[in-house]
């Protein structure tokens, strides 16, 4: 037998006594004996299998009762409730908002019994969530109210604001124009922190910043709500202004005073009509090109 | 073997006999391979709770080499390749009685170049070497446990015998 089998036997611990004798005679036995017996001292640390055992069980029985396999979907669904919710109450909570264009007037029923009609090119907005404990409107343009009883009733507009005791009333708000018409009940008037109080057939206008008084007023809702726009005294830019807006057209002044009184009305289902009703009086002619209409002084 | 194969290591009187057969050895296994650094024991413990979580899909007869394989993988996701190192018991056995200091020295001394020279080793060589050495398996038993053949046991317990007489003699 040879040197290496006899190695690779002593290694397998597979040696019989005769084998054995040969082995020690080898002149690497020393060598290998050193080496073995040093080598023990690198043996692992002593593995205690009960104890480890004990701790493996422990760990899985503690670990069995985490009910992690219903917390993991449950908060998923959570999350998606969350989401859904959010975007439920963002929405919600979101102001509504109502514009008309040119030409186009709509009447809208608010949260309670109130109404509103809108004139044409104006923009309101309210929030239906907060309607319940604070009525309030924001406006610009003209509209006319129809207010059910209840808590107070404000209509804010970027020039003033209109506070409403349960009534009927117009406000109209155009650039550096402001007018609120009382038809029934009792309507305040805050313009620059000073609150005016307005009866049935009282008028607040304001043009340019100014307070201009004004008649009292006859009818029992404004004129607009019939299709036609009446003016009592008003610069002429102002019935212009109108004009433009219920016909969606734009007008050219030429040789005219655009700050001028003007008493007069127009209606808003005839064009031809309406152009001669605010151009006769001050005996102006017009031309019409497209949407374009050109008014000439004498 | 039908019998067998029906069991469920699920129950745990049958999870701790496997325990008990193979913890220790996959224990040192882990040891002689990767040192002591990452913490072999706990590696076992990972292994056998794992095994316990899959208990339903893996047959007694694949237990041993779920645990030997999981566990293996737990230490190559920890190991940034870093040389092994195999620490030197403290407690040395008194076989010796002559202490003399040069004898002491030369102790020493050869110990670091064992120490050296089991790091130069490979993985395999040096699991299949210490395992047969320290731990006294047969070659037969260190097969089945590496899922190898008995030849490639030997072969690799005797070239690491070979190589680690040579890198003393060089050291």
């Amino acid at each position: 037998m040879n040197r290496e089998e006899l190695i690779s036997k002593w290694l397998d611990n597979n040696l019989n006594d005769q084998e054995f004798k040969a082995f020690k005679n080898l002149e690497d036995y020393d060598d290998l004996v050193k080496l073995n017996t040093h080598l023990q001292n690198f043996k692992a640390n002593n593995y205690n299998t009960s104890k480890q055992l004990e701790d493996v069980l422990f760990a899985i029985k503690t670990k069995k009762q985490k009910p992690s396999h219903w917390v993991k979907p449950l908060m998923r669904v959570a999350a998606i409730l969350a989401v859904c919710f959010s975007i439920y109450y963002f929405a919600t909570t979101l102001d509504t908002k109502i514009t008309t264009e040119y030409a186009q007037k709509t009447t809208i029923k608010l949260p309670d019994a109130s109404s509103v009609s809108l004139n044409a090119k104006t923009y309101l907005a309210f929030n239906k969530k907060k309607w319940k404990h604070e009525r309030e409107i924001n406006l610009d343009g003209e509209a006319f109210f129809k207010v059910a009883k209840g808590s107070s009733f404000k209509v804010k507009t970027t020039l003033g604001t209109v506070t409403v005791y349960g009534t009927q009333f117009n406000v109209k708000q155009r650039e550096n124009y402001f007018e609120v018409i009382c038809y029934e009940g009792l309507v305040g008037v805050t313009y620059r922190d000073q609150e005016t109080k307005l009866k049935p057939g009282d008028s607040y206008l304001i043009i340019d910043g100014k307070v201009i008084a004004k008649d009292k007023e006859n009818r029992t809702m404004p004129s607009w709500l019939n299709n036609t726009s009446i003016f009592k005294s008003l610069p002429y830019k102002t019935i212009v202004a109108e004009f433009e807006r219920q016909y969606n057209v734009d007008i050219t002044l030429i040789d005219i005073d655009s700050e001028q009184l003007f008493t007069g009305s127009f209606a808003h289902d005839n064009m031809d009509l309406a152009i001669k009703s605010i151009t006769l009086p001050l005996r102006a002619t017009y031309s019409k090109t497209n949407n374009t209409i050109t008014i000439k002084g004498e | 073997m039908e019998k067998q194969l029906n069991e469920n290591i699920c129950e745990e009187h049958l999870f701790s006999s496997i325990f008990n057969k193979y913890a220790k050895d996959l224990h040192n296994f882990l040891y002689y391979k990767y040192g002591d650094l990452l913490n072999p024991k706990d590696k076992v413990q990972e292994a056998f709770i794992k095994l316990w979580e899959n208990c339903a899909k893996v047959t007694p007869e694949k237990a041993k080499s779920f645990v030997f394989t999981t566990a293996n993988n737990l230490m190559l996701n920890e190991v940034a390749h870093q040389k092994v190192v195999l620490k030197h018991q403290q407690t040395k056995p008194k076989t010796h009685t002559n202490e003399n200091p040069e004898f002491l020295m030369q102790e020493s001394e050869y110990n670091d170049k064992l120490q050296k020279a089991l790091t130069n080793l490979t993985d395999a060589q040096r699991v299949a070497f210490m395992m047969n050495r320290i731990e006294g398996k047969r070659f037969k038993e260190i097969a089945e446990l590496l899922d190898i053949s008995t030849k490639a046991v030997e072969k690799r317990i005797y070239g690491a015998l070979a190589k680690l007489r040579k890198d003393i003699k060089e050291l």
